[in-house]
């Protein structure tokens, strides 16, 4: 595939655009998109860029398309993507659920906006329940929240590998402010990074003779005994306890002697780091602790924080009205620690917010 | 047509260029420039593209500083569910007021095209077309893409030199990048109007380095975002 | 000598002047449905709801019961409240992109159902307000923010014709028509002739509007209507498709 990036370079860009440019460094090769703000960018770059490095675009007739053509896409052995928002994710959660279901590969990026429904067009985190465990399914998904526009360059990249080698499908999730959001960033090809891209390949239309090189592949996602299903969804399960290891990531700082684990992902993890800074400076214990992945989550290293700290209180800070809180409260089950919440749906959080809640409550 | 007498020589400039070239930061810093200099000024919103990530947040704040702002700000905003792709009359009959015009465009397929819902832009004999390329952006950084770039804009009379990567940019970069720029000029026969710099390095990249003057920059445009 | 009044009694004053930009086609055709509103003394028992997009600038555009729905679910949403109290004036209004794209499967099975409401489709060959992608509706060769080499109708097929397709799925009790907002006193005729067909209880009443979008398509005023008069209107055919009001009625 055609080098897209060239030598590493530094660059200043808006998030939709890297979302483009990295998967084109990843060598996605098509995208099917379907407009709805603050994700347009990525279309709109992704059509400009896409013909001059012979990659593929189509504009659907609504997001349950676009979610389905991936779906076929990579199916039939193509490094597909789709980016979407707000109302769009929810309705791409039909074909996330196929694509949860019959281990497909899909990557989609999302830009969460205001919600319920319509809502907003510009910032929240209020897509981290939808996008960890939407759908009627158990949540067998791989979530990246980025903080900075090197790590969505960095984890759409990832994404796509990681979709590839465990079948998963694979979610980056950033929001309005990171789409719009301008700041630089290193660009490169993947292999001069030492990044091995992992390969698409068929899952149907394969090389070969029916009957005489293979077997012809019926790849389904509905049941017709209870127990087959049982069978399959245990399959799965077991499968991703077994790869979430390698997959969590997270971002711990100063929680060694924390009074106060704070806990944040996404852009605001960037507040609640100038909030530690700011609070230890001016000697309150603070710690930050800040899951990458939501789906699988780091449960047991936010538990060895806890341990390690001795923390009196967690403080979880979002741009949601407890969605992150409940998704940590579920993970570690058993804890004692008191959890605060600094819960600001559909607006931003900075530093100020977080340590006036935490002086609040220390 | 009436004219008022203010009108007759007076500044038009039209910033266009790339998505996050930096466009709205240095139309509001020639805005306030002229400003300083006691012109009256109008600052153009002209983003259509989306113009809910641009001037809005800094509307109040710009004409606290005495600008005259043409632009939605956060109270117009109410009932647009999307990105708010939309012009305000305002915007179509700006030359028709007093004063220095700027018209921040926004990005998009049609380049300067924009100018067309702007009445009277092109008959006006001062409309400067001024082209703002940040050569640190990929989709503008080579020489060929740059010069790809500018032919699909449409007509351009000069271009601006404004290459930067925000917080990280230092005076090596600053020289080194607009050096493609410079070229691309040379080879379009466009002139470079400025170079712009970041306040912060005004000791660091002095004047006397470029053949053309250098302006140096308050950065607005940050503040946009969390307000 | 009495003039009448300019602006429709039916208009939500407080919401004017209105948000559409300078240009825009969509004032039009809100004044011809708000004159048909006054017309037909309908104000009262009209039920206005609005798409997402452009049309969205409507919300408050009248004195009536207003409702906003979501992305391409107006009609359904028009539906219900028309099933669940059929003596209501029923008024779905959409673009292109609510219409035949997000929407298409609803506005399709309305039509084979024959729901009795009424749907006003404003086709400005561009998603307006997510800031100028294709629509279903972009003419071959048009350029928007996803079409930046124009559109290719190897990739994308051509411009979705909907009064035709509806046409073909509605039976005689339908009233299904093409206006344009260059022919005002034929808009307001089509809008009256879908609003009564509803509330004489035939049926399903649809009327696409071709109307201007200067704003993203990037054109002064000339050159806006050479754009709806002599590219739109060669594409998409003005006219009457289907009336069961009769020849009279007009």
């Amino acid at each position: 595939m055609q080098a897209t990036i060239g030598e590493s370079k530094k660059a200043f860009m808006t998030g939709n655009e890297i979302v483009t440019w990295a998967a084109l460094a990843a060598g996605a090769e098509v995208m099917f998109g379907y407009p709805i703000t603050p994700q347009n960018e990525v279309m709109h770059y992704w059509t400009r860029l896409a013909p001059k490095y012979g990659r593929e675009f189509l504009q659907t007739e609504d997001e349950i398309s676009a979610g389905f053509t991936v779906c076929g896409a990579v199916q039939a052995g193509k490094k597909a993507f789709t980016a979407t928002a707000g109302p769009g994710n929810v309705l791409m959660q039909e074909p996330f659920g196929m694509a949860e279901a019959m281990r497909l590969p899909l990557v989609a990026i999302i830009q969460q906006r205001g919600g319920p429904s319509s809502g907003t067009v510009v910032y929240s985190q209020q897509e981290v329940t939808l996008t960890t465990f939407g759908g009627n399914g158990e949540g067998n998904r791989m979530v990246y929240s980025t903080a900075t526009h090197q790590e969505i360059f960095d984890y759409v990249i990832k994404g796509f590998n990681v979709a590839w080698k465990y079948r998963f499908p694979t979610f980056i999730l950033g929001d309005g402010y990171q789409a719009k959001m301008r700041e630089p960033l290193t660009i490169y090809e993947p292999q001069d990074r030492g990044i091995e891209m992992v390969s698409p390949y068929p899952l149907i239309g394969k090389a070969g003779s029916i009957g005489v090189d293979r077997e012809a592949e019926h790849l389904c996602n509905i049941y017709s005994l209870e127990e087959e299903l049982y069978d399959v969804v245990l399959q799965h399960a077991e499968d991703y306890e077994r790869i979430a290891p390698e997959i969590i990531e997270y971002e711990e700082k100063e929680c060694e002697d924390a009074d106060i684990l704070i806990i944040s992902h996404g852009v605001v993890s960037r507040a609640a780091d100038d909030a530690v800074k700011a609070l230890r400076a001016q000697g309150i214990k603070a710690g930050y602790f800040r899951p990458i992945t939501l789906r699988p989550f780091p449960q047991q290293q936010l538990r060895d924080a806890i341990a390690k700290s001795g923390a009196k209180k967690m403080l979880v800070a979002e741009s949601a009205y407890g969605q992150l809180y409940r998704l940590i409260r579920q993970e570690i089950y058993g804890e004692t620690i008191p959890i605060e919440g600094l819960f600001m749906p559909g607006v931003g959080i900075i530093d100020y917010d977080i340590m006036n809640k935490v002086k609040s409550i220390l | 047509m009436f004219r008022f007498h203010s009108q007759i020589d007076r500044i038009v400039e039209a910033y266009i260029g790339e998505y996050a070239s930096g466009k709205s930061e240095l139309a509001i810093n020639r805005a306030l420039e002229l400003k300083q200099q006691e012109h009256r000024v109008v600052l153009v919103d002209l983003d259509t593209v989306e113009p809910f990530y641009t001037l809005r947040p800094l509307k109040r704040l710009l004409e606290e500083k005495g600008l005259e702002v043409i632009g939605l700000s956060s109270e117009d905003a109410f009932g647009l569910g999307e990105t708010g792709a939309m012009l305000t009359p305002q915007a179509r009959w700006a030359l028709w007021r007093e004063g220095d015009i700027i018209l921040d465009v926004g990005y998009g397929v049609m380049g300067a095209q924009t100018l067309n819902l702007v009445e009277g832009a092109y008959e006006s004999p001062h409309l400067r077309i001024l082209a703002v390329i940040n050569a640190l952006r990929p989709m503008t950084n080579s020489q060929d893409r740059i010069v790809e770039y500018l032919h699909n804009l449409g007509r351009v009379d000069a271009v601006i030199a404004n290459s930067h990567l925000g917080d990280e940019t230092d005076a090596e970069l600053v020289l080194n990048a607009n050096r493609i720029v410079f070229s691309v000029a040379q080879q379009m026969g466009l002139p470079v109007d400025y170079v712009a710099v970041d306040e912060k390095l005004r000791d660091e990249v002095p004047g006397e380095r470029f053949p053309v003057p250098v302006k140096y920059i308050k950065r607005y445009m940050p503040g946009a975002m969390w307000k | 000598m009495t003039v009448s009044p300019a602006v429709p009694k039916s208009w939500y004053l407080p919401s004017k002047p209105h948000k559409f930009c300078p240009g825009c086609g969509h004032g039009i055709v809100l004044k011809a449905l708000g004159e048909v509103i006054d017309e037909l003394n309908i104000q009262d028992k009209t039920i206005f709801g609005c798409d997402i997009g452009c049309s969205l600038l409507s919300w408050n555009f009248f004195n009536c019961d207003s409702t906003q729905t979501h992305h391409g679910r107006t009609t359904p949403v028009m539906v219900g409240i028309k099933r669940s109290r059929p003596e209501l004036v029923t008024i779905g209004y959409m673009g292109d992109g609510g219409g035949y794209s997000i929407g298409s499967q609803h506005l399709l099975n309305a039509a084979v159902r024959n729901e009795k409401v009424t749907l006003i489709l404003v086709n400005n060959t561009n998603y307006g307000m997510t800031g100028g992608q294709m629509a279903p509706t972009t003419l071959p060769g048009q350029k928007t923010e996803t079409t930046p080499y124009g559109r290719d109708t190897d990739v994308t097929g051509y411009p979705t014709k909907g009064p035709e397709f509806l046409n073909a799925l509605t039976q005689d009790d339908a009233y299904i028509a093409r206006a344009t907002v260059s022919n005002y006193r034929q808009l307001k005729r089509f809008i009256k002739n879908a609003l009564r067909n509803q509330i004489e209880g035939h049926g399903f009443s649809f009327v696409e509007v071709l109307s201007t979008c200067p704003t993203n398509w990037r054109t002064n005023a000339q050159q806006t209507l050479h754009f709806l008069e002599d590219e739109m209107e060669k594409y998409f055919p003005v006219g009457e498709l289907k009336n069961p009001l009769g020849k009279g009625d007009k």
